[in-house]
């Protein structure tokens, strides 16, 4: 079966010169709940934009369940919840899934059917018919998470989609994910909660100036660099900007 | 919150995405329609009864057709190429600035059905305006309709034309105020100075010679021609000037759909 995701030397440089991405290489495995963690400008909204269609690549080839990046077929296959809620403001919140389904191939039956389905699971139905600029912080969040999974996508990129909500939905959304992913579902997941990239995702990426950091599950970045905690894991290579997924023999044992 | 049960994956279908996008388009443009159609159609129709009902007696037949008459194709272009335009350059630049324009992007649609999807609602706008124009401009002024067909052609390269415009504003317009200056200190002006309200024979040179170089003079010639069967130059000649402009616009928009440029960082 071919991985979920494969990024081969993924170049992004913006137009003022910034370089996003620095020949970046990863593998998302089907099937695995994977978290990219870095700070702010580490490049993992870039990344998600080039997997989504919606940067102008400057280098490096995409392939989504052996399909070329930007292809109809690989576009079917991802559903992504950006970070900062992008809502229709002249569609209520049963239009914005209906029409959602509609850009994803479905036919109006399914897709409403489908919308009515994501408004309950999403607790939505009392908003069912409020435009989105009405909505509140967390009813957005909702909204979001349900439209990118609306048409069922085999790819489900969440970029920080637990920022800025309280705590209750929070647990509420992991709980969702985490069924989610039980179903099959390969989930890649921006995150800057720690704490939340551990107690969700199997594998971890740390990014960090465009490129992979290190990459292992939360208990093998512990032992490789000694830590005793994620965020101690996350100092020694973010922060430090160390690069250790080609050289591994400079990691401490 | 539960999780979903498992939906039927709907297997691709290439036109849905376009036919979707072309809906929600109209859909906007309905739900906004006292902006979108009502004021429009309003103001063109006042321009009409002033100009032409009020001021028409005074003024002499034009290439023998009475002046309020000769007004009302003018008009109408003018408030279609303004809808078309207006549109699609607001509809983009909302979707760019509030980033839901992402939503489209990322979805399996070609980009040139993207394209084709804002065309569709600009036309839609523009068509609505335009019949809602001559359905009460026509009885009013008993102007005819000479050449159906090659109205029906005038007015579907003046809607493409002009939506195409409003598509490349919108995409490469910074700020919502660039969407209204090309408008009000391009479009409107071009369209006046165009022959809306005068023939171009009775201006001396060398501002008939400067009317021949203004693209808008072309477009309401063919609309002209189409409801009178009269204009000032040859319809051929306006036909072809308006069907190229048309083109190049069509191709300048594909162009940004198909490179990104402006669209995506």
């Amino acid at each position: 079966m071919p991985n979920a995701l494969e990024l081969r030397g993924l170049t992004k440089r913006y137009d003022d010169g910034t370089l996003a991405l620095d020949s970046l290489d990863l593998e998302v495995p089907a099937g695995s709940f994977f978290g990219l963690l870095g700070p702010n400008g580490a490049g993992k909204t870039t990344l998600i934009s080039a997997v989504c269609n919606l940067i102008r690549l400057t280098e490096g080839e995409i392939s989504v369940f052996g399909n070329p990046g930007g292809c109809m077929e690989a576009r079917r296959l991802v559903g992504v919840a950006e970070q900062e809620p992008n809502l229709d403001r002249f569609l209520t919140v049963r239009e914005t899934l209906v029409y959602h389904g509609g850009y994803y191939g479905m036919t109006g039956a399914a897709a409403a059917e489908r919308a009515e389905e994501m408004i309950d699971v999403f607790d939505l139905r009392a908003k069912r018919d409020v435009r989105a600029p009405k909505l509140s912080g967390g009813m957005r969040r909702r909204l979001l998470l349900a439209r990118a999974l609306l048409h069922e996508p085999r790819l489900v990129i969440l970029d920080e989609p637990t920022a800025g909500v309280d705590l209750e939905l929070r647990h509420e959304l992991w709980r969702y994910i985490r069924r989610l992913h039980e179903r099959g579902t390969t989930i890649l997941l921006t995150t800057h909660y720690l704490e939340e990239a551990e107690a969700l995702c199997e594998e971890i990426a740390l990014i960090g100036s465009g490129r992979i950091m290190a990459r292992d599950n939360a208990e093998g970045l512990k032992r490789r660099f000694d830590a005793a905690s994620l965020e101690d894991v996350y100092m020694k290579t973010v922060a430090a900007g160390r690069r250790v997924v080609e050289e591994p023999e400079e990691a401490p044992a | 919150m539960s999780a979903p049960d498992a939906a039927t994956v709907e297997a691709a279908r290439p036109w849905q995405g376009f036919l979707w996008l072309s809906r929600r388009e109209c859909h906007r443009v309905l739900r906004l329609w006292t902006q979108t159609t009502l004021a429009p159609v309003v103001s063109s129709l006042l321009f009409i009864v002033v100009f032409g009902l009020s001021l028409g007696d005074r003024i002499n037949e034009i290439h023998g057709v009475e002046y309020e008459q000769f007004i009302v194709p003018g008009l109408i272009a003018m408030a279609m190429a303004q809808a078309a335009y207006s549109n699609n350059a607001s509809t983009i630049f909302q979707g760019r600035s509030d980033r839901y324009i992402d939503d489209v992007l990322a979805a399996p649609i070609h980009n040139w059905q993207v394209n084709l999807g804002y065309l569709v609602g600009g036309a839609f706008r523009a068509l609505i305006i335009g019949a809602g124009l001559a359905a009460l401009a026509l009885p009013i002024t008993g102007a005819p309709i000479e050449h159906p067909a090659q109205l029906i052609v005038a007015v579907l390269l003046l809607v493409c034309g002009f939506g195409a415009l409003g598509t490349i504003v919108g995409i490469y317009a910074e700020t919502f105020d660039h969407t209204s200056f090309i408008n009000n200190i391009v479009i409107l002006p071009l369209t006046f100075l165009g022959g809306v309200f005068y023939s171009i024979d009775r201006l001396g040179s060398p501002w008939e010679q400067l009317s021949h170089a203004n693209p808008l003079f072309y477009v309401v010639e063919a609309i002209r021609y189409g409801f009178l069967g009269t204009s000032d130059v040859s319809p051929l000649i306006a036909f072809a000037v308006v069907a190229g402009m048309c083109l190049a616009l069509l191709a300048w928009s594909q162009w940004l759909f198909t490179s990104g440029r402006k669209l995506k960082p």
